[in-house]
């Protein structure tokens, strides 16, 4: 079932020509790996996903339904969520803090919001964490997390409203080696779950590790969008540098 | 699948002192610097002094508990001082010289102190003039403003009341240690407690990413700033009720007082961390060792001097502390 859909978009910066007529499609219990060279247009398309861009021409339908963002929080509103490429941690404080950044928990009296509620906020987190089997402390700094746990942060995140797109944008670009491994993990707990995943990445192996199907951009231009099984990272790379026009 | 195992080795559970070693050596700090004027200085050791001590304290910790807010959302109010001459002036012209009655003019001149705080937070968010620069201007424009205003004469209070009230003491305790301890509590629940505290604190930690998760931002720091020209502002009062008068040249040197209580609190200038206990103590050592030096006779100018290399030490604590810090997590 498709829960997010772009048709034809289109998107220009002044000269540039970032996006031209990309469609796209995330469909529930998918992960979409999204690959292209530096300037493509991956960002744009996270952007315009997000709410953070308007498209210039195109359509974007949720549920089948056309839609328009007019910011991030009708995204959010929409259950699509982001994890940024830099994770928008604040180190100094705790991962359910982190989690909850926005959209504390309070203790009421009534209907006023006497004091926020640590330990709801903690108990959720646990929770999430327990959803993504992941060992990472509810109440430990994020400071003094490791990049595999920080990642586990962000996602953790992401499935507070229980969201049902996120896309992520170059999750394992800035950890270690056995740190992708527990990332590409969490990803597959989300598919497990049912939620539509975007993966950009310029990493062919985490790629082909977890997603079921590939899309490349090329100046903005999709050239290939099929079923993992269909293709091979000699033909992906030939796609993202131009030695295959299109597949 | 089996659980998602995180490389790390469990980091050993923090026992509840280690993240109170600031406030811990503060106490220290105070304990020794009571007992060592207590054996030095003459007649420290008195009620009247210790009064004294505690009023000192007082007009420094009203501004302090905000301004540790400030820093921690990574801005900074160097005006506070001169703010406090300038209001204190204004309050006295709005009740002295025109008849203003005192109940209206309290919310006015604190309305007033907030809304030009909060224009120096608009200046930041606005046009990304750092509140050094803003409040840089202020403070040289409000004492210039005050001392203009006046020809740097007292502006004279007749009120016994108002001076009784906010001048006086209450149950043996001065009203304006009341006033801080107010002040005190409720910042100390909004660091904990409040939404706004928490977005704070988080500002601090990572501007960037606060925004990107729908907080408002710009909103968050014209707050921080219009709470210290806020309560620099009501300072100008309370000082105007002691004195009898509102003076162009009060609270000379104030904002030093005010930032060296922060950072000597624990405040990390890099924004972040803090908290109003350690501010509370910062006051409090500020304001002990300024009384013992004076009741030792050490020359009121040696006396800026020690000031100075106080800050100036802290400051390099802070430093250590914050860098230390970052060692410990990128380990």
């Amino acid at each position: 079932m498709s829960l997010l859909q772009l048709r034809n978009v289109s998107k220009r910066f002044g000269a540039v020509q970032a996006l031209s007529g990309v469609s796209l499609d995330l469909r529930a219990g998918e992960v979409l790996g999204l690959m292209g060279d530096n300037g493509a247009g991956k960002s744009t398309i996270v952007k315009i996903l997000a709410g953070n861009l308007p498209p210039d021409g195109g359509e974007m339908l949720v549920d089948g339904k056309p839609t328009a963002f007019h910011g991030p929080s009708d995204a959010r509103a929409s259950g699509i969520e982001v994890v940024y490429q830099d994770l928008a941690l604040c180190d100094n404080l705790t991962a359910a803090e982190n989690v909850f950044i926005g959209r504390e928990i309070m203790r009421r009296a009534g209907a006023v919001p006497i004091a926020i509620n640590f330990r709801a906020m903690i108990d959720r987190t646990k929770e999430l964490f327990a959803e993504l089997e992941s060992d990472t402390r509810a109440e430990l700094q994020v400071g003094r997390m490791s990049g595999g746990q920080r990642q586990a942060v962000a996602i953790a995140r992401t499935r507070l409203n229980d969201s049902r797109v996120v896309l992520m944008d170059e999750p394992t670009a800035a950890i270690s080696v056995r740190q992708v491994e527990q990332v590409l993990r969490l990803i597959k707990r989300l598919r497990e779950q049912g939620v539509a995943v975007l993966l950009i990445s310029h990493r062919m192996p985490d790629v082909f590790s977890v997603a079921d199907r590939i899309a490349v951009l090329r100046r903005g231009q999709k050239v290939a969008d099929k079923p993992k099984k269909d293709t091979s990272p000699e033909e992906v790379t030939g796609l993202i540098t131009g030695a295959i026009e299109r597949s | 699948m089996p659980p998602v195992k995180t490389t790390d080795p469990p980091l050993p559970a923090k026992r509840w002192w280690e993240g109170h070693l600031n406030e811990i050596g503060l106490l220290a700090a105070l304990v020794v610097l009571l007992a060592v004027f207590a054996q030095t200085a003459p007649n420290f050791l008195t009620d009247r002094n210790l009064i004294n001590i505690l009023r000192a304290a007082s007009y420094v910790g009203i501004v302090a508990f905000p301004m540790t807010f400030v820093i921690i959302a990574r801005e900074i109010d160097i005006s506070v001082g001169p703010a406090v001459a300038f209001y204190g002036v204004l309050f006295a012209q709005l009740v002295g010289a025109h008849g203003v009655p005192v109940a209206v003019s309290i919310p006015l001149v604190v309305l007033a102190g907030g809304l030009v705080g909060a224009a120096a937070g608009a200046l930041r968010v606005a046009y990304a003039v750092p509140t050094f620069i803003a409040t840089l201007a202020l403070w040289s424009a409000l004492r210039g403003g005050a001392l203009w205003w006046t020809d740097a004469l007292p502006v004279l209070i007749p009120s016994k009341p108002f001076r009784a009230a906010f001048g006086g003491d209450l149950l043996g305790i001065p009203v304006v240690t009341w006033v801080m301890a107010a002040v005190f509590v409720t910042f100390g629940y909004l660091a904990r407690f409040s939404r706004y505290g928490r977005h704070v604190y988080a500002l601090g930690g990572n501007p960037a990413a606060v925004e990107a998760l729908g907080v408002n931002t710009a909103l968050l720091r014209i707050a921080v700033m219009a709470s210290t020209g806020a309560l620099a502002a009501f300072t100008g009062i309370l000082v105007d009720a002691r004195l009898g008068s509102g003076n162009a040249n009060a609270a000379s040197g104030l904002e030093f007082d005010v930032i060296a209580a922060v950072i000597v609190g624990g405040t990390l200038l890099s924004g972040g961390t803090g908290r109003m206990t350690g501010t509370l103590l910062g006051v409090l050592v500020i304001a002990v060792l300024a009384n013992g030096l004076v009741l030792l006779g050490v020359d009121p100018d040696v006396q800026k001097v020690v000031r100075g290399l106080i800050i100036l030490v802290a400051v390099l604590a802070n430093f250590a502390i914050a860098r230390r810090r970052r060692r410990d997590l990128l380990e």
